[in-house]
């Protein structure tokens, strides 16, 4: 029997049984799709199973104290097996599929849009050009579905074990984070999810309430920190002027030598002076006097 | 099979539906289809495997038909993954339009398809609430909104742009004419791709270092290859230095991407870095002040680069 007609047949067999089946029943009840010697019947059935997995087909596992002695049994639980009855219309399978063409994602198969109906255009989109390719990691897809499911979490992190609740995962700056109530912490925290050093482990419900979280891409290094914020002033020569606007976040307000002048609210002293060295000779900070103090301190110890 | 399994719900739904859409639809090679479904699907059923017990597969006039495929006739729930690299695309996509997909009220009639898609890939997850697009946020780049819009424009109307450039790694403004091909993101930062008439060859930009952009008259002279992304050529430079970076700036090996690194007993770091000019180095050097040494550097590096650097950038302070 064909690979296909096997897992077909498999997996009409594990959804119509009311209770769970040993592999010997199913073999029975799947009238010769698999060998008669017994040690190749297993090879197969597990590498099966592993297949169906493989493609989201949920096979769940139980042992079976009906037989003696008690084996594993095997089924595919009717509410497990399919989705909420979400009806997605032809431009939304567009859209996505669309979507799906021009960011790829590292890995994935694309079979999750064969899964919800196709997509109506799938010949158009497929001539548009990619713009770009995000990384993937293992750990991702549990900690959406933790955030969704509003689910309880622990992963190893910079060598300690992590209890955190997931709120939102964030691409920015060739990064994932994770932004989420850290619990065992009591404090809200992100965390960059190429360190997750190990499984990500499902624990209970979520108990604290969703909180914004800060925005990985909007924080600027300087403005983390503890206490009111002191206000710079930093000066940008004219040919960095527009670049160091868009890194700081702020408009800045022009002189008329094409100069700028922005207004910061920092936190965090030394990762300012680290922003503003960045500019080399096209930067200074121009008050307060300590800080400008400082800067000049750090520069004259390197002359 | 995932995509056979996509296949029966929605043709059993559609209640019969052509062979060519079904190819179209799911990307599925006609001659394929036709095999699975004649030769496999046909004979799929259970114990006893009479008649009643199996699925009914007619195909006439090109038009399929199944009936009693009632294991199979519902769609199957998404998988995490697949979900969250739906979501992803999604957002991405959204993050390029500046939609913000954020539904507070709930009321998605009106909202594009993608809002509209992403919030029911939510709600198909288990979600209590319908404003999908919280969950998975992408920044595919930084950069000025109106520069991005801009540069769309000429690209799409095939126009030549003129840019005043920031050189980063050079340290110099340049003005250059160029036929735009393509804006590509990659590890979170918009780079164009196009020809530069200044140098004469492709070249890629950053778009957060385009000063002023101007889209000319004239059309673009020079066509590009369309297909994959040119790739991004961020490791080219043979030149290496090595910096022993003190415990507390250890950070930086990892994070200016270090090709070596040689972790000491004591917490310091002797990381072997590629270096694309002497002004990167050189910003490199002066932000991380006594917490970098250079060790050793090929010829060619200047030794006093830091002190050099350092002592430019004190004359602003001295005044």
């Amino acid at each position: 029997m064909d690979k296909l007609e096997r897992l077909l047949n498999l997996t009409a067999a594990l959804r119509n049984a009311a209770q769970p089946l040993s592999a010997g029943e199913l073999r029975a009840r799947m009238a010769g799709a698999y060998s008669e010697d017994l040690a190749a019947f297993r090879r197969m059935f597990e590498r099966d199973k592993a297949d169906l997995r493989a493609i989201g087909v949920p096979v769940e596992v139980s042992t079976l104290y009906r037989l003696d002695p008690p084996v594993e049994g095997y089924r595919i639980p009717a509410g497990a097996y399919a989705g909420r009855d979400v009806r997605f219309d032809p431009d939304e399978l567009a859209a996505l599929h669309l979507a799906t063409n021009l960011v790829r994602l590292e890995g994935g198969s694309g079979a999750g849009l064969a899964r919800l109906g196709g997509a109506a255009s799938a010949g158009a989109a497929s001539e548009v050009e990619e713009v770009g390719e995000l990384p993937f990691h293992d750990s991702l897809a549990k900690l959406v579905a933790a955030a969704i499911g509003r689910r309880a979490v622990s992963f190893p992190y910079r060598d300690t074990g992590r209890h955190v609740e997931p709120w939102r995962l964030s691409f920015h700056r060739g990064h994932w984070y994770l932004v989420g109530w850290d619990v065992g912490h009591s404090t809200e925290r992100t965390y960059r999810v190429d360190r997750i050093g190990g499984p990500v482990d499902e624990l209970g419900p979520a108990g604290h309430p969703v909180g914004e979280g800060s925005d990985p891409g909007t924080v600027k290094p300087w403005e983390f920190g503890e206490g009111d914020p002191i206000e710079v002033r930093v000066l940008v020569d004219a040919d960095q002027a527009s670049w160091a606007c868009h890194r700081a976040g702020v408009d800045g307000e022009p002189r008329e030598d094409g100069s700028i002048v922005l207004t910061l609210q920092v936190r965090e002293p030394a990762a300012l002076r680290s922003f503003v060295l960045e500019f080399l000779e096209h930067a200074e900070v121009l008050d307060p006097d300590w800080l400008r103090a400082d800067v000049a301190a750090w520069l004259e110890a390197l002359v | 099979m995932a995509r056979l399994l996509g296949v029966v719900p929605w043709v059993v739904e559609q209640d019969g539906a052509h062979l060519d859409d079904i190819a179209a639809r799911f990307d599925y090679p006609r001659e394929q289809l036709l095999e699975d479904l004649e030769q496999r699907l046909f004979f799929v059923g259970v114990h006893p495997f009479t008649p009643d017990t199996l699925v009914e597969v007619r195909i006439e006039d090109g038009i399929v038909d199944i009936q009693y495929a009632d294991w199979f006739s519902q769609p199957m729930r998404l998988s995490p993954d697949e979900a969250t690299r739906l979501l992803a695309a999604g957002r991405s996509v959204l993050d390029m339009t500046g939609e913000s997909g954020r539904t507070a009220t709930g009321d998605e009639d009106g909202a594009a398809p993608l809002v509209r898609a992403l919030a029911k890939l939510t709600l198909s997850l288990g979600s209590e609430r319908a404003d999908g697009a919280d969950y998975v946020e992408v920044c595919l780049g930084h950069a000025p909104s109106h520069t991005l819009t801009g540069l769309r424009g000429a690209i799409s109307a095939g126009r030549q742009i003129e840019i005043e450039y920031y050189s980063q790694g050079r340290d110099v403004m340049t003005t250059r004419t160029v036929d735009p091909a393509r804006l590509l993101s990659h590890d979170g930062v918009w780079y164009l791709f196009g020809w530069c008439h200044r140098a004469g060859a492709e070249r890629v930009f950053r778009v957060d270092r385009i000063r002023t952009l101007a889209v000319l008259d004239s059309d673009t002279q020079v066509d590009l290859p369309a297909g994959p992304p040119p790739v991004l050529k961020v490791d080219t430079v043979d030149r290496t230095v090595t910096i022993r970076l003190a415990p507390e700036a250890a950070w930086a090996a990892d994070y200016h991407g270090a090709r070596e690194r040689t972790d000491h007993p004591d917490g310091s770091v002797d990381a072997v870095f590629a270096v694309a000019s002497e002004s990167w180095l050189a910003r490199v050097l002066v932000q991380l002040g006594p917490q970098a040494e250079l060790l050793d550097g090929d010829p060619g590096i200047d030794p006093n680069l830091r002190a050099a650097t350092a002592g430019r950038m004190l004359a602003r302070y001295r005044q």
